[in-house]
This record gives C-alpha cells, structure tokens and sequence, in this order.
C-alpha cells in the first residue's frame, strides 16, 4: 500500500494514498504504523483524504494504532470523505480520536493543545 | 369524448412503446404477462408524473412525512386499483378492447403482491391507499422480500405450500433507487475503549456490511391528485466487502457471501412461525429499521441544517413490534453519528415514534433472547441496557421499593437466557400507545400492560382499524357501487360517511331487488371461481356463509366446522333440512408449521367431501375451502357474501378488518363479542348483527376460576356428542378414524382452550336465527342494505385522519387544483 509521511514539528502526518483501506492492505498499513509507533512518534495526523473505502478490518487496523500508541500519546483523523465519515460516527470511532476536515487544523489543533 | 378519443389513442401509443422497447415484442406474440407489463409500464408513465409533482409539493412545502414502517404490506393487485384511483378505468378499457384483449384478462395476469400474513399487512396497505387519498405526505416502509407468503394449494385435503414468486426483479411497479441505496452494518463486538477525554466509551468493530437498495411502488391517492410511495429495500452484499474477499482469491466464498447478504430480503415468515430466536428474522427487522432510519434523516438532513426542528418534521409509526429497533436505531444515529446529548435525542425519540399494538395473544409478543442481540447487534443492545437503566429509575422514584413492579416493566426478562421485550421497548421508547378497536385498546390498559398505563396513562389510546371502500367496494364490487352512486350520488368514495343515505332505501322495495340482483351476480362469479378451483358445483341462490382469514384456533373456523357437521347430521339421520340451503365457504392460509390449523384444513376439506356427495345433503348443503387466499381472490369472495362469520374467542381478535370489508358489501355478521364486532354492532344496530356467546369478561372468568368443563357442554348440549364423535368415527376419514383425534382430544381432554364448546350452542341459534331471516328476502335485503349505509365508520380514511390528528401531527398538501376543489365541496 502507498503512505506518504511528513514530520510538521513534533506531529507525523501520514498520508494514505490509496484509495481503500480494507482487508487487503490492513495488515501492511498496521506494520507500517507499528514502525512510527516504534520510533517514538507519539503524535499522528492521519490523513485519509484519498480514501474512499474502510471497511471493518481498515478501522481495526486504526484502533489497533490508536491502542499501540498509549496513555498520553494523540491521534487524529482528517479529511475523511463523507462515507468514511459516516462509518467512523456509526461505530463511535469518532468518540475515541479527534476528527477534523483538513490536515492544517489537525496539525494547527495539536500545536496548540 | 373527442378528449377521451385522443386519451385513448395516447395510451395505445404508449403501450405499443412498452411492448415494443420494454418488452421487446411485437403485440401479437406477445404473452398475456407481456402485454400485461407493457399495459402497466403505459400506465406507470402516468403515475411517474403525478409521482414527482406530489414530492415538489411537499418538499417546496417543507411539509411533515408520515413513516409507517411494518414488516408487511398486502398491496394485492395494482393495475386495476391505480386505474380506478386515477379515474382512467373505462378509458383504459375501451383502448385495450380496440387492440383485441380485455382489460379483465390483462389484469389477471397480474400477481398479487404479497408481502404480508393477514389483517397486519392488509391494514399497512389500506392505510397508504388512505394517506394518498387524504393528500397527506405519507409513505410505506418495508421489505422487498423476494418471496412472499406462500402460495397454498390443496392437495387430498391437505395444506401444501409452494413458493410465490411476484416479480420482484422486474416488477413494473417497482422503482429502483440504486443512488439512494444505504449501508447497514451487523453483527461484530463492542470494544472498550477510553475516549479523547479519557472516559470508558466503546466501538463498535468486526461488522459486517449490507447494502439497501430501495424500490418505490407509486401509491395512487383517489382522482390522482397525490402519488405517495411505498418504499421496500431489498438486501444486497456491498461490492466492497466482496472484493476483499475476491483479491484474497476466494470467488467461491465470494459468492456465498453475496448470497447470504441477499437472504436477508428473500422471504417473508409466515406468522406464527417466527419462531423464538430465528436470527435471520431479527436481522431482517433491523435491516428495516436501520434502512428506513438512514433514509429518513438523510431526506430530512438535505433540506434542513440541523436536527433542531426533527420531530416536527418527522412521524414513524411502527406496525407491531416488528420494527421496534427503530428505538435503539434513532437513538444510535442521534447520539452516535449527531452528536445529540442522551436527553435531547430520547426527547426527540419519544417525539417521533409512535407503537400500533396487534395482539394480546401471549405467545405472539416478540422477545429476542439476550445473547443474539449482542450477537447480532451489539451496539444496540447496549443501548437497550442503558434505556432500560433510565426508565427504571424513573418507575423506583414513582413506585419506591416496589421490586416486581421493576421486574414487570423492565424492557429486560430475567431467565436463562434473558430476553429483550419489544413491546416493553416500543412503549417505552414511544409518545402513543395505540390499540386497534375499542374493545382491543382497553384490554392492552387493563391485561396486557397495565402497570405501564398506569405510568403514562396519556400515552395509550385507541384507533379502531378501516378498510378503504376505494379498493373493498369501488373496485371488488363494481356493480354495488354503480348502485350506490346512481342513488346517493358518488361522494362515498372519498367520505364513506355518505354511505349512511342508503338507509333510506333500506325498506324500498324496488331498491331491495336491484340490490339482491346485485349479489347473485356477484355470487354467480364467485360460484364459477369455486367451480373453477375446486371442481364443487355450488347454489348461486343457496346462502353464501363465508369465513375467510387466516386459520388459527382463536379464530374458531373449528367452530363453524362442528355446526357444519351438526347440520349435516340433523339433515341425514334425523331428517330435519336446514330452512335455507347454505353454501359454507371457507378459505385462508395456515402457517406452515401450525399442526392443528393444517389438521383444521383437513377437516373443513374432508367434510366438504362428505357432505357435497351425500344424495340428501348435496342440494342442501354444500362446504368448500377456496385455496390460496390472498387479496384478488378476497375482491372476488367479499362481494359475494350473505353472511360473515366473525366467531374468534371473545378477547383474543384485536380487531379484524375482514369483518369492515364483508359488512360494507352488505354481508350480515354473526360474531361474537370480540375485536371491531363490538363497534359493529354499534354502528349496525343488533337487529342487523347476529351476536353471540361468551363475552370478554365471561372468558376471563371461566378461565380464571378454572371452571370450565368442556365434557359438561358434551353431555348437556343436543347433538354435541354426536358431532364430536363423528371427528373419531371414521365418518369424514374412512381410511384413518384417528386422523382428527387431535382436535377431539383438544376439544374434550385438553381443556378446549379456544371455548368451542361453550359457545357452540349460543352459535347453532344464532345460525338459526340467521337462516330465518334469510328465508324472507325483504327482511335480509332490509339488514344487508343498513350494513353497507352503517359502515362508513370502518372506512381506512377515518382511521388516518384520527392517527394524523391525533398522533402524528401530519396534515394534507394538497395541489391547489385538489385544495380547490375540496373547499368548494365543503361549502357545498
């Protein structure tokens, strides 16, 4: 699968270039992240603007991040199309990580948290 | 008529377009199902416009929608009734007699939609015809089921069920909206997890995706003013998901994935059958709840900013029990996905939904076992939980220290498993609590929750069912109703009310032949379909005595069978004939796997048998069970009706609408005590309704004191014995005198729970007095004439206007034309 990444001060910014987050790229996208996870990133903006499908294991593949990271570590999610949108609210993902509709407020919400 | 002349020339134009570019054949080799989709497509055309302007008006309008969700709708036929609603019947006809075929052939080829039991989806489908009529936004919610109920034959006298197959797929009446189609996740676990805020929250992971994709069938109001819609979704597998199983090369897996999403909407279950636990039932009534939820907001959501003013744009009224996770789902999306504080979103919950309840009968109320729900829906089942944690504060602090008040009232059933009550749920989660007749509405207070009434006695009240005298009468009995209209005038179509000035030609005698004349023709048709199914020769001028719905115990058609027999016996070894001769006909359907209503289908057959080749019977009596009831049938039996047999256990019909139909084609009831004949017999009058037997509280009471002794009626009543040891003489099962031993057994050494006994002799005389009545043609004509002027309470379009007034809050948008035109006959 295709991930681009960009450090913006202490905030890594990774890009997912597909445009499916599904069940065949769930396990390589959960290695890639372990990799971020393991070199000490504690504060990730996921940008899924390409994307427009997750499906069970996709957003498994997420939480799966999101638990790696920790106590005191922050994950955001943004520039999700409205679909993908609308799976996070229905199974509550949106509860458990910041969502916002561009990079720059993520990355801007981060800054100032 | 040159405007009607070039009307016709149009419609033949458009039916040449359908059959040649639709259907791709030339007319004259076309198939009588070919023409009869390229006549419905020409049809459809009309439809579609009056479709699009209605949805104009009511979205420029901003109007409130009305959402009726039911697991089923009986629509029946919808050539004719979309011909008769758009008031195109003869034009059609006289352009379809130009091209060489009869309209009659052509809606024949027709097959009933049926997507439902009985008087449930019966009443869901009268209810549209209404709305339409009315001119109010209101629409179906349902299911595509690609089969619906089953299609009965008979065979040696025994119930057998073949698949029915409706066309589903290329229906001409059904709209697809693949852009409109919604997903709808299942199964999976909730997992814990701590939110931004470090609070416990869950997620809800591992599901599974199904796909929704709407049909519209155009539902046609009366003079073709309003066009609403029943939407059915129909289960598909989502694309998505199977591709991933593709790209892991599993095509087989593939593929069974695809067809196990699609048996979601592949058949509707027979009642009585929806057995405890069966999770794809459960599943298919999320599926309609969630379906219909997405679309419901994601229509309110496109014309409104925020949810601020949802429940004074949106009413949901759940047709049983059926839909009752429209609860948890409307919270689930306000709360989940809208970001609606808990309060506010059960505020506007509350406000929204309303619960229609259909039985009393214990055993017909829906549980759903603990652990399958959070199998199947774990989410919600947390919800459920948290509901039930609220509202059980809410009844400690009314009733303190009152722990089985709690018990009775939570939504959760202790035992193992536990179960979910939906009922519980729905009166809980609703802001009105309707009950289907008087009668019915006061014993859902006093026996079946009282201690909810008694918690919110403003929520419960009562709307007693009607039937629409559009498709009942207009359309089924076409010859009565061009009598009424040549008399009174044709303003009883849309306000049945106007029936009533019938009953001043209920003692003209000329008015009584015409209207005699009337139902030997409709018996001479009803007597050629019997010849036609059943190969019985019946009496055109013997007494029709009709019973027709499903068949079930508490519906007694046992009951009619034992005095059936009783006649047959008097007349055959006791010499005595009946004082008219009488044509018992019967037909419904039992559900599948109901042993003693198939045995009950045996008997009425095997009597039959008896009885219509019995040299001294056969011109007397003749018995005969129509098979494969369903709507075009019942147009045909209705009409044809003398008497009507309404004979449930007192208590245990909640309101019954065959009983509205059969009065309003002046069929004279015998009935007891129960459902709508209390309010029948109200509007008739009791010397034009035979009422018998035990009422409610005599029911109640026998029951209670465990007094009831059917071997005591056995003794006691003349001729009983007699009956109830023909069913194990070997008399109507020559070849097996065990064959009915289970319904003797029943009747005498199990208890007789249904009370045959008890009533049988109160129902010989009422038969009696029935029979005396219709011997003198003016005193019958007198009584059938009074019950079709005394009717017009029962039509469908009171009943929407009480729900709409008093629940729903929902009021007509009419076209000015229509607005126009109503005003001026109120000022008339």
């Amino acid at each position: 699968m295709e991930i681009e990444q960009e450090k913006r001060g202490d905030v890594l910014v990774v890009r997912v270039l597909d445009n499916r987050l599904d069940a065949h790229c769930a396990d390589e996208f959960r290695e890639e992240m372990a990799g971020y996870v393991a070199n000490g990133d504690r504060s990730i903006v996921l940008n899924l603007s390409r994307v427009d499908f997750v499906d069970s294991s996709g957003l498994g593949a997420i939480v799966a991040l999101f638990k790696m990271m920790g106590q005191g570590s922050r994950l955001a999610v943004c520039g999700t199309k409205d679909a993908v949108t609308r799976l996070f609210k229905l199974t509550r993902m949106n509860k458990v990580f910041d969502m916002f509709d561009t990079e720059r407020q993520a990355v801007h919400a981060f800054a100032q948290s | 008529m040159k405007k009607m002349r070039s009307g016709i020339r149009a419609f033949q134009q458009a039916v040449d377009h359908h059959i040649r570019y639709s259907v791709a054949k030339r007319w004259d080799e076309a198939s009588a199902h070919d023409r009869y989709k390229a006549v419905a497509l020409a049809v459809r055309d009309r439809i579609i416009d009056g479709m699009l302007a209605t949805q104009d008006r009511y979205q420029s309008a901003d109007v409130k929608r009305l959402y009726y969700l039911s697991m089923e709708f009986l629509m029946g036929r919808a050539l004719g009734n979309n011909l008769y609603n758009l008031g195109v019947f003869d034009e059609v006809s006289e352009a379809l007699t130009d091209m060489g075929v009869d309209l009659e052939e052509i809606r024949d080829s027709e097959i009933d939609a049926a997507l439902g039991n009985g008087g449930l989806g019966r009443l869901a489908a009268c209810f549209l015809d209404s709305l339409a009529m009315l001119g109010m936004p209101g629409f179906g919610y349902g299911i595509n089921y690609e089969f619906g109920i089953f299609k009965q034959v008979i065979d040696n006298g025994y119930q057998k069920e073949k698949p029915d197959r409706w066309h589903n797929k290329d229906n001409p009446w059904l709209i697809e909206r693949p852009d409109e189609a919604c997903i709808v996740p299942v199964y999976g676990k909730l997992e814990r997890c701590q939110d931004a805020g470090g609070s416990e929250t869950s997620i809800w992971g591992d599901w599974k995706i199904l796909v929704g994709v709407p049909h519209d069938m155009p539902v046609v109001g009366y003079g073709g003013g309003t066009v609403n819609y029943l939407r059915l979704f129909s289960a598909r597998s989502s694309d998505e998901f199977d591709m991933q199983i593709f790209n892991e090369g599993d095509y087989f897996r593939a593929v069974e994935q695809k067809i196990s999403s699609e048996t979601i909407s592949k058949v509707l279950y027979p009642s009585d059958s929806v057995d405890r636990g069966k999770e794809l039932r459960l599943v298919q009534e999320y599926f309609l709840v969630a379906c219909s939820i997405r679309d419901i907001m994601r229509r309110y959501l496109s014309s409104h900013e925020t949810l601020d003013v949802f429940p004074d744009k949106v009413a949901i009224q759940l047709n049983d029990t059926h839909p009752a996770l429209a609860v948890p789902e409307l919270m689930r999306t306000l709360v989940d996905e809208n970001d609606v504080p808990w309060d506010r979103a059960w505020e506007m919950t509350e406000a929204v939904l309303g619960y229609t309840n259909h039985t009393l009968l214990p055993e017909a109320l829906e549980k759903w076992p603990v652990p399958l729900l959070e199998h199947v829906l774990p989410r919600h089942l947390e919800l459920i939980y948290e509901i039930n944690q609220r509202f059980l504060d809410r009844v400690s602090v009314r009733w303190p220290g009152d722990g089985k008040r709690l018990q009775r009232m939570s939504i959760i059933e202790e035992g193992d498993p536990k179960h979910v009550r939906m009922a519980h749920l729905s009166i809980i989660g609703s802001h009105s609590v309707n009950g289907v007749a008087k009668l019915h509405s006061e014993l859902v207070k006093s026996e079946l929750v009282p201690d909810f009434y008694a918690m919110w006695p403003e929520k419960f009240n009562n709307k007693t069912n009607g039937v629409t005298q559009r498709r009942w009468l207009l359309k089924s009995n076409p010859l009565l109703s061009s009598l009424i209209s040549e008399t009174i005038g044709d303003a009883w179509i849309t306000d049945a009310d106007q029936l009533a000035a019938l009953a001043q030609y209920a003692e003209d005698r000329g008015f009584h032949k015409r209207f005699l004349d009337i139902k030997r023709a409709n018996k001479e048709r009803l007597a050629k379909v019997i010849l036609d199914t059943t190969r019985v020769e019946v009496n055109p001028g013997s007494l029709f005595d009709v019973q027709v719905k499903r068949i079930h115990e508490y519906k007694r058609q046992l009951l009619n069978v034992l005095q059936v027999i009783h006649g047959f016996l008097s007349l055959v070894e006791d010499g005595r004939s009946p004082k008219v001769p009488k044509t018992y006909i019967f037909s419904g359907k039992a559900a599948p796997g109901y042993f003693m209503a198939k045995l009950i289908i045996k008997l009425i057959c095997s009597v039959g048998e008896v009885v219509n080749n019995h040299a001294r019977a056969k011109d007397h009596m003749k018995v005969v069970l129509i098979p494969d009831y369903r709507v075009s049938l019942a147009e045909k039996i209705i009409p044809a009706a003398d008497v009507s047999e309404q004979i449930s256990t007192a208590g245990m019909e909640a309101s019954g609408t065959g009983n509205m139909k059969l009065a309003m084609n002046g069929a004279v009831t015998i009935g007891t005590l129960d459902g709508a004949n209390v309010e029948i017999l109200e509007e008739v009058g009791p010397e034009n309704i035979y009422i018998f037997g035990l009422n409610v509280d005599q029911v109640r009471e026998m029951r209670r004191s465990g007094t009831y002794d059917p071997r005591h009626y056995y003794e006691a009543v003349p001729g009983l014995k007699r009956v109830l040891e023909s069913l194990v003489s070997g008399l109507f099962s020559p070849r097996d005198p065990e064959l009915f031993r289970p319904i003797y057994d029943a009747l005498l050494n199990h208890g007789d729970y249904y009370l045959h006994l008890a009533d049988f002799q109160p129902y010989l005389e009422a038969q009696t007095r029935a029979s005396e009545d219709y011997a003198d043609p003016s005193v019958w004509a007198k009584k059938a004439i009074l019950n079709v002027a005394r009717t017009g309470r029962f039509s469908s379009d009171r009943t929407i206007r009480e729900y709409a007034d008093q629940i729903w809050g929902l009021r007509p948008a009419l076209s000015q034309n229509a607005a126009t035109v109503t005003k001026r006959r109120r000022a008339v």
